[in-house]
């Protein structure tokens, strides 16, 4: 089975081109008064924290039973396809990297020099301890290929748009509903993760939002699972450059176990 | 009572007609023998059945921390693991306790990722009969694991093989490991088979960050039977306050109706031997009374009281039934006394088919071990004594109203 998470992992990683920017803001102007265009919009926010490249630093709180535990990760990602994260701390974890290539994930773990790749079977499990699955990692942008899209209502407080999607009858997948808020210049203040039983699962929220890389965008957002209690984990863009010439060979098995 | 004298001429009357009594008595010891063998048999299917469900998996008591059996989330653990197992070990009902720790991980033996189950348990504890590693070996020194059969032929892993292993730690650190597969085991419990890595448990404890922690605890009671009052009694200890302690019939509910139905089945079988022992006791005292009526008439016109002569005849059906069951119950623990020991193979018995079935994820192996309690003995020569007593009271009570001149006439 493999699932779907279409939002906020390509954004996790994402990056932005400085142009886009442009359109946004354009876009945004014409979509104040009358209902945005679906379509128009999700093409921009699966584009918004990904570009042609990105190369970013952030740093991840997950809130546990047990306690706070900080990561802070470098990652580098190249069109909507690959992606390649480190740890650099802890100081325990520092060298651990991630590797997506299309559907597939790799782990490195430097303690015992191993790459091991993550089965379908495990793309449901936590990435990195995170409330983020691998899955989160993997999806592709298939928010447009897998969804029924439409604008559901208008929201007030805080104003903006907020979106439904549905599942296609025929897509295999882990939600059968999405509820995004959008702001009326198009960035991300909520988005809600209804599973196949109709239940809301997790709601990701976004803030502070800033510009970064040179772009405006939440660089914050944080990921709350429903069932879980006091449990949710927060990421936090440090630093994001977009459209930087990433090395042809970042994103391979061999430059994986080289992580710096 | 009868005195000794009325017991004798009982015993005496009985095998005036030796061929007739006889023939009673092992009507009555047949089915005597054959209601104890069914009751062995019964009993040995179940406790076949619970102790193929506690043994390697359930134990009789389970000690986890609450909600960890909803989620399995890594981090609801049992905290102070020996000091636990100590109070549990000292408990004079309890045999026997053991802590297990159950991670989710991921295995390869070279790139490709397997998802799996890490064990972390107690060698030696495992390791006793009908438990989760009978007759396994344990794998010597650090770092080395032993591997569900199944799993490693899916893995392609052979014994001596390095595997890594990753998973997350309990404070949600990332735990890595390599291990040495020393041996591949074939559990009862399927999953363990198909899934499970096994660790022995302070090397699980150390790999996934959870120091004197576990997942579970299992607890053995001297008495299974009594694992409801035990349970109940180790939750209210102060060191296992707020954790959830359950006896293996509220962990599998529908494992004990199966036990429960062979209850009710050996009631059926008390029925049968009723019905027997009536069947034959009624018929031979009503014939043995009916072809004395001119005797009986004798006694009594000699002076003999009607209470003499019930009693007499009531010794003679108490008689015939205890030497029917005497016989019969001597048959039964012979059965017994011959099966215990090697135990019956259902497979042998319905000619050749599987010497194992799977069922409810594990493995049921199709031999066990007819076994009785004394008192399957007991209440069957109990219930032909009844019987006895109940099929010769018309007989009795005919020939105690027996008037002298007309029983002399006949």
């Amino acid at each position: 089975m493999k699932d779907r998470t279409p939002m906020n992992g390509d954004r996790l990683i994402g990056a932005m081109a400085l142009g886009a920017s442009v359109v946004v803001f354009s876009a945004s102007v014409e979509s104040f008064q009358k209902p945005p265009d679906v379509e128009a919009v999700l093409d921009h926010l699966d584009d918004l924290y990904r570009s042609d490249s990105s190369v970013s630093r952030m740093e991840i709180r997950v809130e546990g039973r047990r306690g706070t535990r900080t990561l802070r990760m470098k990652a580098w990602t190249r069109g909507e396809e690959e992606v390649l994260v480190v740890i650099e701390e802890p100081p325990r974890e520092a060298g651990t990297a991630t590797l997506r290539v299309g559907d597939n994930l790799w782990n490195y773990l430097p303690r015992i020099a191993r790459t091991i790749r993550v089965p379908p079977a495990m793309m449901l499990g936590s990435w990195m301890g995170t409330d983020f699955t691998n899955d989160d990692l993997v999806k592709e942008s298939s928010l447009r290929k897998d969804f029924v899209s439409r604008v559901e209502r208008r929201s007030d407080d805080p104003k903006g748009w907020w979106l439904t999607l549905d599942v296609k009858p025929d897509v295999v997948g882990r939600w059968a509903k999405i509820e995004i808020l959008i702001s009326d210049d198009w960035l991300p203040i909520e988005e809600r993760h209804f599973d196949r039983k109709g239940r809301l699962a997790r709601t990701l929220r976004f803030d502070e939002v800033k510009t970064l890389g040179g772009r405006r965008l939440p660089v914050r957002m944080v990921l709350t699972p429903t069932d879980v209690e006091g449990q949710s984990t927060e990421l936090r863009y440090l630093e994001i450059e977009f459209d930087v010439p990433i090395a042809d060979d970042t994103f391979s098995l061999s430059r994986l176990e080289r992580t710096p | 009572m009868a005195s000794g004298s009325t017991l004798r001429i009982a015993w005496r009357n009985l095998w005036r007609n030796s061929r007739r009594t006889g023939l009673a008595v092992a009507a009555i010891g047949l089915s005597v023998a054959l209601v104890l063998a069914y009751y062995a048999v019964l009993r040995g299917y179940a406790d076949w059945i619970l102790e193929t469900l506690t043994g390697p998996m359930l134990g009789h008591v389970q000690i986890h921390a609450p909600e960890w059996r909803k989620d399995r989330a890594m981090d609801r653990t049992i905290l102070d693991v020996s000091s636990i197992l100590d109070g549990l070990r000292s408990d004079p009902e309890v045999a026997s306790a053991t802590a297990r720790i159950y991670a989710p991980a991921l295995a390869a033996l070279a790139e490709e990722g397997f998802a799996v189950v890490v064990l972390g348990v107690d060698w030696e504890a495992e390791a006793q009969p009908n438990r989760l590693l009978s007759g396994a070996k344990a794998p010597r020194g650090p770092g080395r694991a032993l591997m569900g059969r199944a799993l490693a032929e899916m893995m392609g892993v052979k014994e001596g093989d390095e595997i890594a292993l990753v998973g997350q730690g309990a404070d949600g650190s990332l735990a890595n490991e390599l291990v040495g597969v020393e041996g591949l085991v074939r559990t009862p419990v399927d999953f363990v088979n198909r899934q499970g890595i096994i660790l022995e448990i302070g090397e699980a404890q150390t790999l996934f960050a959870m120091p004197d922690e576990a997942h579970e605890v299992m607890v053995f009671a001297r008495d299974p039977g009594g694992a409801k009052l035990l349970a109940s009694r180790l939750e209210a200890l102060p060191n296992l306050a707020g954790a959830e302690v359950l006896d293996w019939q509220s962990i599998a509910p529908e494992m004990l109706s199966l036990i429960e139905i062979i209850d009710v089945a050996g009631v059926f079988a008390l029925v049968l031997i009723f019905v027997a022992a009536t069947a034959g006791v009624a018929n031979t005292m009503l014939m043995a009374t009916f072809e004395r009526t001119h005797e009986l008439g004798m006694l009594l016109s000699l002076g003999a009281s009607p209470g003499r002569i019930v009693r007499m005849i009531l010794a003679e059906s108490v008689a015939l039934g205890l030497t029917g069951a005497t016989l019969g119950g001597a048959l039964g623990v012979l059965f017994v006394a011959l099966t215990h020991e090697r135990g019956l193979d259902w497979a042998a018995l319905t000619g050749g088919g599987p010497t194992e079935i799977s069922f409810a994820g594990l493995n049921w192996s199709l031999r066990f071990y007819p076994t009785l309690a004394p008192w399957d003995v007991g209440r069957t020569v109990l219930a032909v004594l009844l019987t006895s007593l109940i099929a010769s009271a018309w007989p009795a009570f005919r020939a105690a109203r027996l008037e002298p001149a007309r029983a002399l006439r006949d």
